[in-house]
C-alpha cells in the first residue's frame, strides 16, 4: 500500500476519536512533528525539592485566584511541578515558569471543565463550616461564578498577567514570565481590571 | 508635560520605584491625574478582593510533596500549560469526519428535551460499521442537509512534551510500557482542544440536496425542520513515533469521547429515522446504523471493510475494536472506558498494538 492509502486508512481509523483525528494527517504536519523535540522522559530535576519548598504556596495561590477553589488549585499545583520535574526549565526562570503554567492550566480547566468546576465549588462550600449561613453561602457561590466567568472572557495574556500580578510577582517577574517590556505589564494588568470591573459591575446591576 | 498612561499610574499603585521620575512628580501634582489615579486603585482594589481566596497559610507541604513524590514515582507524567509555538491547524475533513458525525448524529437515542440541550447519549463503546470505499465516499455531507457549526476549534498542534500535552488537555497521556520491535525514540505530542458540531436540519436544504441526486426528499415529520444536534468531542492528546520520514510507526492517543445533546421539540427516535430515510445514505449502511441498541451509547466507528478487517479483543478488561489493514500494513484498537475514548495505531499488525494497548499506563 502506498504512503498515501496508508495515511487515509490512519484517518479512518482515528476519525472515531475525534481530536486525535488530525494527529496523523498531513505532510507538512509530520515535517512540524519531528521538528519538536520529545524528550522528557528521565530523571526528576535534582532542585524539585527545594523549588518545591519555595514556591509551592505561590503556585497554589496563583491557582487558586484563578480557579477560587483552593481544592482544586491543589490538583493544579500537583500537575505544575510534576511537569516542573520532568522540564529542563533553567532554576532561575522557575518561579516565572511555575506561575504562567498554573495560570494557564489553571484557565484552561477553567475553559473546559466549567460544570465539573461548579460541582466541586458547590461541595467545597457545603463543607466549609466557616459559612454556617446558606443565603450567604449562596450570595458567595453566585459571586465565585461571576468572577471566574469574568476571567474566562478576558484575553489570554491579560488573565495571565492580572492573576500574576495580585498573586505577588512584580512587574519585572511578569514582564519575563510573559515575554512582555515591563513597561506594558502595567497597561496589561490596568486593562484586564478595567474589563474585569465591567463585566462585575454590568452583572451586579443587571442581577 | 502630557499626561503618563493608565499602565504607569497602575504600576505607580504598586511599585512607586519602578515609575519614571517624571511621570512620578507630574502625578503628584496634577488633579486630573490624582483623579484617574483613584479610579485606577478602585478598579485594583476591587479586583484584588474579587480574586482573593481563602488565606493562604493553611498549605499542608508535606502532605502535598508526599502526593507529588508519589506521583512522580509512579511514572504517571501529568502537568503545566506553556504558551507553545508553531500552531499547525487541521480542518475537519470529509468524508470520514462527516461520516462519523452523521453517524453519531443518527444513533444518538433517547427524547430530546423540548427547550434545553438534553444529553443524549455519552459515548461508552465503539462498534465498526462496515462500508466500502464507494460507501465512505458516498455518505453524505452534513453540509447537504442543514446548517453545520463547528464551534471550538480542534486546533490540533504539537506541543514540547508529554507534561504540557497534559496540561493542555487535562487528559494523561498513556504511557507505552514497551515498544514494539522497530519502533525506537522518543514520541512528539500533539493535543486538540474540545470541538463540538452542531447541526441544524433543514429540510429545504434536504430537498435540495435530494433534488439534485434527483430523487425526492421523503417529507419530514412534523417539527423535524430546524431540530438541534450538537456532538462534542475532545480533547484530546496523542504521542506519535515517527521515522525521519514522517510516517508515523506508532500513535497513541486518547480524547474525551464523543457526547451528543439534543435541542429540538421531536423526540431523538424521529429525527434518527428520518435521516436514516434520506435517500443519499446508502441502505446498507442505514441498515447497520438501525441496529444499534437505543440507549445510544455506542459510537459507530465508520471502517473501509474493502481495506480493512475488524475484530474485537480485551484490553483493560472492556471490550476494544482491532482493525487491521488487509495488507497488514496497519493496525489499530480503539476502546472506550470511563468516558475516555483510547486509540494505538501504528505501521504494526494486530497482536502488536494489542501488546502496546494492554500495556499502556
Amino acid at each position: 500500500m502506498d504512503l498515501i492509502r496508508r495515511r487515509g486508512a490512519a484517518a479512518a481509523v482515528l476519525a472515531g476519536p475525534g481530536a486525535v483525528a488530525g494527529a496523523v494527517e498531513g505532510r507538512a504536519e509530520m515535517k512540524e512533528l519531528t521538528r519538536v523535540s520529545g524528550s522528557v522522559r528521565g530523571a526528576v530535576r535534582a532542585d524539585l525539592d527545594e523549588v518545591f519548598r519555595r514556591d509551592y504556596q505561590l503556585v497554589v495561590g496563583v491557582a487558586a485566584r484563578v480557579l477560587g477553589s483552593r481544592h482544586q488549585a491543589e490538583d493544579v499545583a500537583q500537575d505544575v511541578f510534576l511537569a516542573f520535574g520532568r522540564s529542563s526549565v533553567p532554576a532561575g526562570e522557575a518561579r516565572g515558569w511555575l506561575s504562567v503554567a498554573a495560570a494557564h492550566t489553571a484557565l484552561n480547566l477553567l475553559r473546559s471543565g466549567r460544570r465539573r468546576a461548579s460541582r466541586e465549588e458547590n461541595v467545597a462550600t457545603a463543607d466549609d463550616a466557616v459559612v454556617s449561613d446558606v443565603a450567604e453561602a449562596v450570595v458567595m457561590l453566585e459571586e465565585r461564578r461571576r468572577v471566574r466567568a469574568a476571567l474566562a472572557r478576558l484575553p489570554r495574556k491579560q488573565a495571565v498577567a492580572l492573576v500574576l500580578r495580585h498573586s505577588g510577582l512584580s512587574y519585572v517577574e511578569v514582564a519575563a514570565a510573559l515575554d512582555l517590556s515591563p513597561g506594558s505589564v502595567g497597561t496589561t494588568v490596568r486593562r484586564a481590571e478595567s474589563a474585569l470591573r465591567k463585566e462585575l459591575n454590568r452583572h451586579a446591576s443587571s442581577s | 508635560m502630557r499626561h503618563p498612561a493608565e499602565g504607569v499610574l497602575r504600576r505607580l499603585l504598586d511599585e512607586p520605584a519602578g515609575v519614571a521620575d517624571g511621570d512620578r512628580d507630574h502625578v503628584a501634582v496634577c488633579e486630573e491625574c490624582l483623579r484617574r489615579l483613584v479610579a485606577v486603585r478602585q478598579d485594583a482594589d476591587l479586583v484584588h478582593a474579587a480574586l482573593a481566596t481563602e488565606p493562604d497559610a493553611d498549605v499542608d507541604l508535606a502532605a502535598a510533596w508526599q502526593r507529588l513524590s508519589s506521583a512522580s514515582a509512579s511514572g504517571r507524567v501529568r502537568a503545566a500549560a506553556l504558551p507553545h509555538a508553531g500552531r499547525v491547524r487541521t480542518a475537519l475533513r470529509r468524508p470520514v469526519v462527516a461520516g462519523v458525525a452523521v453517524a453519531a448524529v443518527l444513533v444518538g437515542a433517547g427524547t430530546a428535551a423540548a427547550n434545553d440541550w438534553l444529553q443524549i447519549f455519552r459515548t461508552e463503546r465503539i462498534a465498526p460499521v462496515s462500508l466500502s470505499t464507494a460507501d465512505l465516499n458516498a455518505l453524505p455531507d452534513l453540509r447537504a442537509y442543514g446548517e453545520v457549526v463547528v464551534t471550538g476549534d480542534p486546533d490540533v498542534h504539537p506541543v514540547p512534551d508529554a507534561a504540557t500535552a497534559v496540561a493542555e488537555s487535562g487528559l494523561d497521556v498513556p504511557e507505552v510500557t514497551s515498544l514494539p520491535r522497530g519502533v525506537s525514540g522518543e514520541p512528539t505530542y500533539q493535543v486538540g482542544d474540545e470541538v463540538s458540531l452542531t447541526f441544524t436540519f433543514s429540510a429545504a436544504r434536504a430537498a435540495r440536496a435530494a433534488a439534485e441526486a434527483g430523487e425526492a426528499l421523503p417529507p419530514p415529520p412534523a417539527g423535524v425542520d430546524g431540530s438541534r444536534v450538537r456532538l462534542v468531542a475532545g480533547p484530546g492528546v496523542a504521542g506519535i513515533w515517527s521515522r525521519p520520514a514522517g510516517v508515523p510507526d506508532l500513535v497513541v492517543g486518547r480524547a474525551v469521547a464523543p457526547r451528543a445533546f439534543s435541542s429540538s421539540g421531536v423526540p431523538f427516535e424521529t429525527l434518527r429515522d428520518y435521516l436514516l430515510s434520506l435517500p443519499a445514505l446508502p441502505e446498507n449502511v442505514a441498515a447497520q446504523l438501525r441496529t444499534f441498541n437505543a440507549d445510544g451509547s455506542t459510537l459507530p466507528l465508520p471502517v473501509p471493510a474493502d481495506h480493512v478487517t475488524t475484530s474485537s479483543a480485551q484490553v483493560d478488561g472492556v471490550r476494544a475494536t482491532v482493525l487491521a489493514t488487509r495488507d497488514r500494513s496497519l493496525a489499530a484498537v480503539v476502546w472506550v472506558k470511563d468516558g475516555l475514548v483510547t486509540v494505538v495505531a501504528g505501521s504494526l499488525d494486530a497482536d502488536e498494538v494489542l501488546s502496546v494497548a494492554r500495556g499502556l499506563r
